[in-house]
């Protein structure tokens, strides 16, 4: 008969770390995220009718002010370079919801660990601690992603939205997007779980995306000095790149200002996330606030 | 090579920042003041753990005794690798808990105090798994151990239910299966029993016993004394952040064996009939506690010398409507230690 693992003297652990180990273990958070997430059933609700409500508002509003036979569109087609006003407003509204879904999924994660009562039982295992809030972001670029295409076909269904796209110009914003629209979660992140409330924090951050980057209007409508701030959003350059590749076709040579400033954009916000963690979590394991909601 | 001790703290001291309320300054008060929002008072620091020095042998098990914020979970926690000291050293299995934080989690398996350290919305098993990667046990012997802890802990066939379908007392036992996945040398049990029904709780320490006899160190908290002293091979006492008293149960219980140990139901009890008490030659120390039901009470008293002190006792407490409802001399027990070394019960 097989000797069981108990019958072995408790003088050495069966915990050893290597590199595929550690992958395995940032797999299963991975796992653990898309577990939770399937077992709340109402997020079906949510993917079906908020992609369509927030942007329906302006949308409503910009049919109104083009007037009833559509002249004010001549105005629109000069200030923002397009007369699909409709594919105007979804990019930009996109965006938005991007970032705040972000804000609120990624920048929470390890706050809903902390209030679950779990954070502590994970943080008592051998595995990078940063594997826990990198393991969050996959489940999070697939539910965008069905958000996104579920967006896209309830637009053209309703409201008759139709794209003039370059497929791999889009692509390539969604790719260069993910580095610090993430790297800015992760940095929230830390600011949640140090600050153990977040709420005026998430509020200022979405207030600024949608002052400042246009997600519904041009940049050129907004004082210089606006526009000059907005340049160092991320979320502005992927609107304007976004918009250029859907709507007008753009080539990725078109786009390849915008998308090296992402680039970089996401390298900051990323090693800034790391390092705000860190900071974190040396100061929580002093301060013994990691179990504390 | 074996470490001497599985763990090993020396002068080991925890200090919280914490902000002093206004009122307890002892500045005169105000008779009509509104608070003021933007005032903050400087913050002060709290000791909660203050120089506890111990070593445990491998293959002990090693009681911290004491009421609830004595100190026992922050000692934990700083061996566990969630809280670093203030100052101080501490190793588990030889390694240093802050600079090798990496090994000391590899080599142990905590049970922290509450039962929501597990994911009420995964099953048994599912909970079993996602730590076993996280202990980086290779998958092949993480199934193995895993079959095995849940046929341990009788959850098997339950074992593909979610979490939050289960009993108190098996939310534990998962949380300890996740402690012992790794077969961790070295267990730390933080109030491993709050909250279980009495079953339960027995059944939780027959388990702590056979993981003894497996070889496993254990270091338990606890402010149940029966528990401790049923378990321990050593008690330390631990009293506001420092340990008063350290060694095995019998012989902390001889410590008072001088003493004679009464205990007293008093029916219809005042507080100054207490005090008269307490003011009596004979009374080394009381302790009082309300019973629940029509003003009884239940005194503890220690005694060089019961014979002596009985006839005033009871003339004391038998005067004015209030009486003595049931008497007996009693074996000391680990609370009446602690009651010699604080002067107050550990349920306080």
């Amino acid at each position: 008969m097989e000797p069981t693992l108990s019958a072995v003297p408790a003088s050495q652990s069966l915990s050893h770390t290597t590199l595929g180990a550690e992958l395995r273990a940032f797999r299963m958070v991975v796992w653990r995220e898309w577990a939770h997430f399937i077992r709340y059933p109402s997020w079906i609700f949510a993917l079906l009718i908020w992609p369509i409500i927030f942007p329906s508002t302006y949308i409503l509003s910009a049919r109104a002010l083009s007037g009833p036979d559509g002249s004010g569109l001549g105005r629109f087609l000069q200030t923002a370079g397009t007369e699909n006003f409709l594919g105007y407003i979804v990019i930009g509204t996109l965006v938005w919801m991007w970032q705040n879904t972000i804000l609120w999924n990624v920048g929470f994660a390890l706050r809903g660990e902390q209030m679950r009562g779990t954070l502590e039982s994970n943080w008592l295992s051998p595995t990078w601690r940063f594997s826990f809030l990198l393991g969050v972001s996959p489940v999070q670029v697939i539910i965008m992603l069905v958000f996104i295409v579920v967006s896209i076909l309830e637009f053209s269904l309703f409201f008759g939205l139709r794209f003039n796209a370059n497929l791999l110009s889009l692509l390539l914003v969604v790719l260069a997007s993910l580095p610090s629209l993430y790297g800015i979660g992760f940095v929230f992140a830390s600011l949640v779980i140090a600050a153990r409330e977040a709420g005026t924090l998430v509020q200022l951050v979405r207030g600024l995306v949608m002052i400042f980057c246009g997600i519904t209007y041009p940049l050129s409508v907004m004082p210089i000095w606006m526009q000059s701030f907005a340049e160092w959003l991320p979320p502005t350059l992927i609107i304007r790149a976004g918009r250029a590749a859907a709507l007008t076709a753009a080539p990725p040579a078109a786009l390849q200002g915008d998308l090296l400033k992402l680039l970089l954009f996401g390298a900051f916000w990323l090693i800034t996330g790391y390092l705000a963690f860190s900071f974190m979590e040396r100061r929580a394991s002093r301060r013994g606030t990691v179990g504390q909601f | 090579m074996t470490p001497t001790y599985a763990i090993e703290a020396d002068n080991l001291i925890k200090k919280f920042p914490s902000r002093q309320q206004p009122d307890k300054t002892g500045a005169p008060k105000k008779k009509f003041s509104l608070p003021n929002p933007f005032k903050r008072t400087p913050p002060t620091l709290f000791t909660a753990v203050d120089g506890v020095s111990l070593q445990i042998h491998p293959g002990e098990i090693f009681g911290l005794l004491g009421p609830n914020g004595a100190g026992k979970s922050t000692t934990i926690r700083m061996l566990c690798t969630l809280l670093e000291p203030t100052s101080g050293v501490a190793r588990v299995n030889g390694y240093d808990t802050v600079r090798n934080a990496n090994l000391v989690r590899q080599n142990l398996g905590t049970v922290l105090a509450g039962e929501r350290s597990i994911y009420w919305k995964l099953t048994g098993r599912e909970n079993l798994e996602y730590f076993a990667a996280l202990y980086h046990i290779p998958p092949a012997i993480a199934r193995k151990r895993i079959d095995e802890l849940l046929e341990r802990m009788e959850i098997t066939a339950r074992a593909n239910e979610l979490v939050e379908r289960y009993s108190t007392g098996m939310r534990q036992r998962i949380a300890i299966s996740r402690a012992l996945l790794a077969r961790p040398p070295i267990l730390l049990l933080d109030e491993p029993t709050l909250g279980l029904d009495p079953q339960a709780a027995r059944n939780l320490r027959e388990l702590i016993l056979s993981l003894k006899t497996e070889g496993h160190t254990i270091l338990l908290t606890t402010h149940y004394m029966e528990e401790a002293d049923q378990l321990s091979d050593r008690i330390g006492i631990i009293d506001q952040g420092k340990i008063i008293a350290l060694d095995t149960p019998a012989v902390l219980k001889n410590r008072i064996n001088q003493q004679d140990v009464l205990r007293l139901e008093v029916a219809g009890w005042k507080p100054e009939i207490g005090e008269k008490i307490q003011s009596m030659p004979e009374v080394g120390s009381l302790v009082t506690r309300y019973m629940g039901s029509e003003s009884l009470w239940e005194l503890t008293l220690h005694t060089p010398n019961s014979r002596a002190l009985l006839p005033k006792l009871i003339e004391q407490v038998n005067f004015n409507g209030t009486h003595v409802a049931n008497l007996n001399v009693v074996k000391p027990s680990l609370e009446d230690v602690f009651i010699q070394l604080t002067g107050k019960a550990l349920r306080d």
